[in-house]
């Protein structure tokens, strides 16, 4: 049993190894090593999950789920960690303690994955706290006032939120003698213990999920953090909150009440989000804001759970669109500068990079036919198939708001007169903005390639 | 199969090469455009012979895209194709010194691909990714002279209504393909029942947004700030087009309900623009009205159970409407202005350019024997046939008084005024404007036979009717020529110049309260959360009292950490996040609300 149960598990085994490997290259001060390695070992976990793919199975006694979903996760959540690093290398490369970001990042992304294929409440919780801990030194890592108020800002909420959750989830190990995902069925009628778990697990994730009103240390560490972190923390860990609802959610019935709940908590995380963005002069900031609105979008797929088959394959989709799109604002903000000022006329002087920022910006917006179009058209038919028009209306009505957000950057990029600046793009970036372009816009030509 | 992807990929390979190679732009997009033209020719020959053509493409997992050519779709492939032409023609000479032109034949090229591919579409998720890329490309075309001032603006407004309106299509779209369980816009039009009629009533927002109906024709009025060419495009076979084509390919499927919604839209839509185009102080805005108002028409005659009506229409519309604004950009080369003002006697100047826009202009107010009398008295017709005949005649027959007085108008201030010979010659918009005038002129005669092929029968009318029509286009054009709108519109001049005061209204509406709503959260942080802060006290006396009543349970705990977090905040104030504790109280306002609702939820069920 243990061999067949660990075998299902080489692409978790093989990260574990390669960030140990990562941190015995850190202390022999070989950076470049480590980040070889953990590319490399990234790339074979990717490549071991294809075999597993279809599974539909559970290991550990039911603790771990190895299904669609969580395959599908990780062919999201690897390849957007690779990217990661190498922004990583071309942001701070060569600094002090350099390797230890890299070996950290592949860490959360374990806890990460943890979250992905979560059977059980304590993964969850497991997951929550890897991927926490590690997050917390990374927004940490410049050593700064900034960085430190705002590691230690997200360390508070991670704490509050995290207590709130393992508190919660208490209730329903005592309503079903159980941890196990799978036997919360035997809830259904007891709406008091039902309602106390939920609460829990919401909170919980949704604080790293970004979630209306536990956003509040978004916007700070993102600013506070390298812009790398930055982008790494609204891809993978954020991703990764929302496949652990969604096998939290699974099991649940409908009836519970959670689909009006979450439904309400995406109006207003979509609303909030895009508002708070329109006034944002900051890039990172703005892009922080517009990050939880993106996760309100996510939610719709969450919300469909149980009613609309098409709930799965929206959320994998959406994922992969965000992760593809969202990577590439970031890069591109890596060359440009932090700054709304730091675009004007940044796209007359640097035309290809200017264009692919265009490209990510309108994928963010949903306009065909890049990515983002039919990930959110598949959010938005999931919400419409599973009854919840009204929610569809307003991601609808937002994805407008949305467009204000966007074309705010747009504009200024080409307007005003380009002032040739001369900017790094050094190889590992220029390789992130190539691989997310072609994702952005080669699954918006050719969706059909990319989603089976 | 080769005349379908001969006229979606030769403009998008003209593009795309315009784009890559950077030199010879105009070339290559006439080349390309013509190329299209070839192909849909062929698509409307092939299918006026009684093919049907089809085409299925890997795209969407079990949602192949599916392109169709009917002689419904054909006929709007060859009219984009045909005034594309005419209009790239033109603008080779208009843009010829503009250091932009790449840009620009790039971007017309795919507009018109775009174009082609929403006309041509057989399903509505290639429909709705065609029509998002018409929107795009339509802000980028707007946008063009983009450093000028109010154009960013002119172009953002023109996205920002047609795309807030594009949620009706949304909507509709995927309420079609779940009650039908098919994608094919074909399919719809078995829909019976409440579906029909709200995915109707969606599918009218999505076109009103788009043909520029009231309250939504701000847009238009703005989107003048674009190179003339681009105005051309846009309005006559293109964009402004798109609502109607969308509602004549829908219009199988509309319920009675809903043609009477058509109706009072396109009604309205075309007595109120149409005054508002009497009282324009600007030729191009003038015209712009005036295509919302022809659009009107279009509703009015899908209303009234016609669609092929609305296509003789709007095909005929395509032909004047691009040629008048061909006309107006000569004009405003030579005085580099386009209020009526600076225009007045521009006409005289230029005879040759003058008659070909009297022609199209005579042709829009509808005389014969050119192509709009045609398609107005197959209107007249086909509302005087119709159930809502006793409101539709009407109005119909004030639009087309309207036509006649606008264009009345234009043309006597064009005329009459201070004139010395223009010197410059303009070969090429020459060309495009007189070719497009000649088809404005000729197209009527082949109404006839477009008709049939299209599979409608000439209802019988009283004698007097067509004769009612002409007097009313003759009269309104006459009035127009002889009386300034002061005294025609006498109490209706200063409310129809403010366009009635319905942009601004729907402005306050929408556009400032998001903004205003946007300026309150981002006080949120620093000023608002004090009041919330209030509010959190209250939540924590609240958790108090619970906990009091229970005192070790979940309430009482949030009320510890809330408490125990206060304390470690002040502590941190060294490090200048004093307001994190204000936010962990937001959020355990927050976790209380998310209990409240989990809790009254699941007893709706």
């Amino acid at each position: 049993m243990m061999g067949r149960d660990l075998s299902f598990l080489l692409p978790e085994l093989f990260l574990a190894g390669t960030a140990m490997l990562m941190i015995v290259a850190e202390m022999l001060r070989a950076p470049r090593l480590g980040m070889t390695i953990g590319l490399a070992g990234l790339a074979a976990a990717t490549l071991l999950t294809l075999p597993v793919l279809d599974a539909e199975t559970t290991v550990f006694g039911g603790t771990y789920r190895i299904d669609t979903l969580s395959g599908w996760a990780k062919l999201v959540l690897l390849p957007g960690t690779a990217l990661a690093l190498l922004m990583v290398r071309a942001e701070i490369g060569g600094r002090l303690r350099e390797g230890s970001v890299h070996a950290l990042i592949v860490m959360v992304t374990l806890g990460a994955l943890m979250l992905a294929g979560a059977g059980d409440m304590m993964l969850v919780v497991l997951g929550v706290v890897l991927t926490g801990l590690g997050s917390f030194a990374l927004v940490a890592w410049p050593r700064d006032d900034a960085a430190t108020e705002a590691a230690m800002k997200f360390l508070i909420f991670g704490a509050v939120t995290g207590g709130v959750m393992t508190y919660g989830l208490t209730f329903w190990f005592g309503g079903t003698g159980s941890t196990l995902f799978a036997d919360l069925g035997v809830l259904t009628g007891r709406p008091l213990i039902l309602a106390a778990g939920l609460t829990a697990l919401i909170v919980g994730l949704g604080y790293k999920g970004a979630l209306v009103p536990f956003h509040f240390w978004v916007p700070d560490a993102y600013q506070g953090a390298p812009v790398s972190i930055a982008a790494y923390l609204s891809v993978v860990t954020k991703a990764a909150a929302f496949f652990a609802l969604t096998q939290a959610l699974r099991d649940l019935p409908r009836e519970a009440g959670w689909p009006m709940a979450l439904g309400l908590i995406a109006a207003v995380t979509m609303t909030f989000g895009y508002l708070a963005a329109l006034v944002q002069t900051n890039l990172v900031r703005l892009l922080a804001y517009s990050s939880i609105a993106q996760s309100g979008y996510f939610l719709l797929a969450v919300v469909a759970l149980g009613a609309s088959e098409m709930a799965l394959p929206a959320l994998v989709t959406f994922a992969a669109a965000y992760a593809a799109m969202n990577l590439g604002a970031f890069a591109v903000v890596l060359v440009a500068g932090r700054e709304l000022p730091d675009l004007e006329g940044f796209g007359r002087a640097h035309p290809w990079i200017g264009l692919s920022m265009v490209a990510f910006l309108l994928s963010l917006t949903g306009i065909p036919p890049l990515f983002g179009f039919f990930g959110k058209l598949g959010l938005f038919a999931a919400a419409i198939d599973a009854g919840h028009l009204w929610l569809a209306v307003i991601g609808i009505v937002n994805s407008v708001l949305g467009l204000g957000v966007y074309l705010r950057l747009v504009v200024p990029m080409y307007a005003a007169p380009g002032r040739r600046r001369a900017v790094r793009v050094p190889l590992p970036l220029f390789a992130v903005l190539a691989i997310t372009l072609a994702a952005t816009l080669g699954a918006g030509i050719w969706p059909g390639l990319f989603l089976r | 199969m080769i005349w379908l992807a001969l006229t979606l990929m030769a403009p998008f390979g003209a593009g795309i090469a315009i784009l890559a190679l950077r030199r010879q732009p105009a070339a290559l997009a006439l080349a390309g455009s013509a190329l299209g033209l070839a192909g849909a020719l062929g698509l409307f020959a092939a299918t006026a012979r009684g093919d049907r053509i089809a085409a299925a493409l890997p795209f969407l997992p079990g949602f192949p895209a599916r392109l169709e050519a009917s002689p419904l779709t054909a006929t709007f492939a060859l009219m984009v194709a045909t005034v594309a032409v005419a209009v790239l023609i033109h603008a080779a000479g208009y843009m010829a010194r503009d250091p932009g032109r790449v840009r620009f034949f790039g971007i017309m090229t795919l507009f018109v691909t775009a174009m082609e591919l929403l006309v041509l579409s057989g399903d509505w998720i290639t429909l709705l990714g065609a029509w998002e890329m018409i929107g795009f490309a339509s802000w980028l075309l707007i946008g063009f002279w983009h450093h000028r001032p109010a154009v960013p603006e002119a172009a953002l407004r023109a996205f920002l209504y047609t795309r807030s309106a594009d949620l009706g299509l949304y909507l509709a779209v995927f309420l079609l393909i779940g009650a039908t369980g098919s994608p094919e816009i074909a399919a719809a039009s078995a829909l019976t029942g409440p579906p029909a009629l709200i995915a109707g009533l969606l599918l009218l927002l999505a076109a009103a947004g788009k043909s520029a109906q009231p309250p939504f024709q701000e847009w238009l009025m703005r989107a003048m700030a674009s190179p003339t060419p681009v105005s051309a495009l846009l309005h006559s076979a293109t964009l402004v087009a798109a609502g109607a084509i969308l509602l004549i390919r829908a219009a199988p499927m509309l319920p009675d309900a809903v043609l009477v919604a058509v109706g009072i839209v396109g009604g309205f839509g075309a007595v109120i623009t149409g005054l508002m185009a009497l009282a324009e102080r600007d030729l191009k805005r003038l015209l712009a009205a005036s295509t919302a108002s022809q659009h009107g028409f279009m509703l009015i005659t899908i209303a009234a159970g016609a669609p092929v009506a609305a296509v003789l229409h709007l095909v005929a519309h395509a032909a004047i409407k691009s040629a008048l604004f061909l006309g107006a950009g000569i004009f405003q080369h030579d005085r580099n202005a386009t209020t009526l003002d600076a225009l007045a006697g521009a006409g005289r100047a230029r005879p040759g350019v003058f008659a070909g826009f009297a022609l199209a202009a005579l042709a829009l107010a509808g005389l014969p024997p050119m192509a709009a009398w045609f398609s107005k008295e197959a209107i007249l017709a086909a509302t005087w046939n119709s159930p809502l005949a006793p409101w539709l005649v009407p109005l119909a027959l004030a639009g087309a008084l309207l036509s006649g007085a606008y264009m009345g108008r234009a043309l006597r201030v064009l005329w009459s005024g201070p004139a010395e010979r223009a010197q410059t010659p303009v070969p090429f918009m020459a060309v495009g404007l007189w070719g497009l005038v000649i088809l404005a002129v000729t197209l009527g005669p082949a109404f006839g036979p477009l008709e049939a092929m299209l599979g409608a029968t000439i209802e019988d009318i009283p004698p007097f009717l067509p004769v009612l029509g002409l007097a009313v286009a003759a009269g309104g054009a006459a009035l127009g020529w002889l009386l300034p709108p002061r005294r025609l519109l006498g109490p209706f001049l200063g409310p129809a110049e403010r366009g009635f005061g319905i942009a601004s209204a729907l402005e306050t509406l929408s556009a400032r309260s998001a903004l205003t709503l946007a300026g309150a959260v981002a006080r949120l942080e620093t000023e608002i959360l004090a009041a919330t802060l209030a509010a959190g006290r209250t939540g924590t006396r609240v958790a108090a009292a619970t906990c009091r009543i229970d005192r070790d349970r979940i309430d009482g705990a949030i009320f510890a950490l809330t408490r125990g977090l206060r304390a470690s905040g002040q502590g941190l104030r060294r490090l200048q996040s004093g307001l994190i504790h204000r936010e962990l109280a937001l959020s355990m306002i927050g976790i209380l609300l998310l209990i409240g609702v989990l809790l009254i939820a699941p007893l709706s069920f």
